[in-house]
């Protein structure tokens, strides 16, 4: 028989909630993404979203998958990393669910959930992933019982520097998109600076530089092209160290700036340069969202990876690596 | 006259040769595709000449380096001595307990003694520890170090050097840290501890608070 999990996230500026079976179909998925007018997220005004929209967003994803609470049988939630109010939003609208509806509840880590929603729609078993989005920059692979990362940011996450630069020009948040359109238009390439530290990198000096550009008169294309060939260089740099050191077979891309796809391009490369399979998550998978969070709850909830409403406080810092991931082999 | 690689890096091919009825190793820094051209060429002409200066500038502070022989920088290819021996990262696999936390306080005093000359290595991993037939235990791969390094600099060292015992020696990662730390102590003395509190303060940066 098939069970059915309701997934809750927002552990930033979104509020998400899916439907998926244990077979693997996602039966919904709706998200309402926290944007305002200027400036970048605030985690209260954040959170203020989220528990305004949550029961709308929920409601909205069980009529679209066609069943009732009823038909619940697990509840799952973003238990972290995040923004504490988020988080506490998120947690406090799941475990009310869980008790009334008296089903398991099931705290989900943020970024093993990207990982494995991936692996559902890639169908890749052991990838080397690369998570980038807001508010993180990880190039994560499974060791020894755990999701490890090899690689992250020392500073600034990349979607986060894309973000920054955007609002300095004059872009909207999420400046992303923008910056990929200008870029596309850009031909001259200004030297940024290039920090890639064994496996970790580091975006704010080249944040800075790109700035300077920028207020010297540099046409924006310009720089936008020279951002994105620097940041995403460096990105594919400690991915294919990682690739390297891990000798696997996949590389896998997601997180909301997976949709840039000259950074897509730039990872395809790195794979076919080491026999690799590459896929890039679809845009309504890869960025965050509550299917992802309702298809790891149902892959912990097979191994007995529960949790009770008293012992479920969040975990703003919760590392990627601090989970025991029961439902993979060696 | 170089046939097939000897070996592959995450940046590099490396050759083995014989010259003057020695051993050499060719590291040579092909073109990576996926890059933009400008940054590319940039970057392998920089890290050709780092490695090969700071191969030197290591030797020159007590650090046992390959000798460099000869650089081509139209190929981007260092031509040094070929060092005989075990990689530390396969090392710790074969080993007892005792002879590789002795191997780990070893490490922890050559990366101290970089970073008493104000030098980083950039990419400490137990993948650039070569330890010789005699026991000898050599450091490569000099192509991210660094020079006139800060306390942030050498936190990030350190940090890297956690890091790598994390994700492949997980099982005993605690164990070749304390050595690893203990050795540095032994070197740095009282310097080390601002930089072992920089190291764990880089790792809580980067996320979300
Ligand atoms: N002088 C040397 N003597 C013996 N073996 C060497 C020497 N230099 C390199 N090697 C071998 O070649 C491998 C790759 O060399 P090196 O680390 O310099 O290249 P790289 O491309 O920078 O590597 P990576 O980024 O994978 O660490 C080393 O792990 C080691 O096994
Ligand atoms: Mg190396």
């Amino acid at each position: 028989m098939s069970i059915v999990c309701l997934g809750i996230e927002g552990t930033a500026h979104s509020f998400g909630a899916g439907l998926v079976s244990s077979k693997g179909e996602v039966l919904s998925n709706v998200w309402d993404m926290f944007s305002p007018e200027e400036g970048g997220i605030h985690p209260r005004e954040a959170s203020r979203h989220h528990s305004d929209l949550g029961p709308k967003i929920i409601g909205e994803a069980i009529e679209k998958a066609g069943v009732t609470f009823e038909n619940v049988d697990l509840i799952a939630f973003s238990r972290g990393p995040g923004l504490g109010p988020c988080l506490r939003t998120t947690a406090t609208v799941a475990r009310t669910l869980a008790l009334k509806l008296s089903i398991p509840l099931i705290g989900v880590n943020h970024c093993v959930a990207h990982i494995e929603i991936g692996c559902l729609e890639s169908r890749f078993e052991d990838p080397v992933t690369v998570y980038v989005s807001g508010g993180n920059t990880q190039v994560i692979a499974y060791a020894g019982r755990r999701f490890r990362t090899f690689g992250e940011t020392l500073d600034i996450a990349i979607g986060n520097m894309l973000d920054t630069f955007g609002r300095e020009a004059g872009m909207r948040f999420p400046a992303g998109p923008r910056i990929e359109i200008e870029a596309k238009q850009g031909r001259n390439y200004h030297t940024l600076p290039y920090s890639v530290k064994g496996m970790d990198l580091s975006y704010s000096g080249m944040l800075t530089a790109a700035k300077r550009l920028h207020s010297e008169g540099i046409p924006l294309n310009d720089v936008c092209f020279s951002v994105q060939e620097t940041a995403f260089g460096m990105l594919a740099e400690i991915s294919e160290r990682a690739i390297a050191h891990t000798k696997k077979k996949e590389l896998l891309l997601t997180g909301g700036v997976a949709r840039n796809n000259r950074l897509t391009e730039i990872l395809r490369g790195v794979a076919k340069r080491h026999d690799a399979k590459f896929h890039r998550v679809t845009p309504s998978l890869a960025g965050d969202q509550g299917a992802m969070i309702a298809w790891t709850g149902i892959l912990q909830y097979q191994v007995g990876d529960v949790i009770e409403v008293a012992e479920s406080q969040v975990l703003p810092k919760w590392r990627t690596d601090d989970q025991d991931i029961l439902w993979r082999g060696e | 006259m170089i046939d097939e690689p000897w070996t592959l890096g995450a940046e590099s091919v490396i050759y083995k040769i014989e010259r003057w009825g020695q051993i050499l190793l060719l590291k040579q820094r092909p073109k990576k595709p996926y890059l933009l051209q400008a940054i590319d060429a940039q970057l392998r002409q920089s890290r050709t000449s780092r490695e090969c200066k700071m191969l030197n500038v290591a030797r020159g502070l007590g650090i046992p380096t390959p000798a460099v022989h000869w650089v081509d920088r139209s190929s981007f290819t260092i031509a040094m001595d070929y060092i005989e021996g075990t990689r530390l990262r396969e090392l710790v696999q074969d080993v007892p307990p005792k002879t590789l936390e002795k191997l780990c306080v070893r490490l922890g005093r050559l990366v101290g003694l970089l970073h008493m000359g104000d030098v980083v290595h950039g990419d400490p991993t137990t993948s650039n520890v070569i330890v010789d037939r005699i026991g000898k235990m050599w450091l490569i791969d000099f192509g991210l170090a660094e020079m006139n390094a800060t306390t942030e600099m050498k936190g990030v060292d350190l940090h890297l050097m956690k890091r790598a015992f994390e994700t492949t020696h997980w099982d005993i990662q605690n164990e070749m840290l304390d050595a690893a730390l203990t050795g540095y102590k032994q070197t740095l003395g009282e310097n080390a501890n601002s930089i072992i509190v920089r190291m764990e303060e880089i790792r809580e940066r980067g996320r979300y608070h």
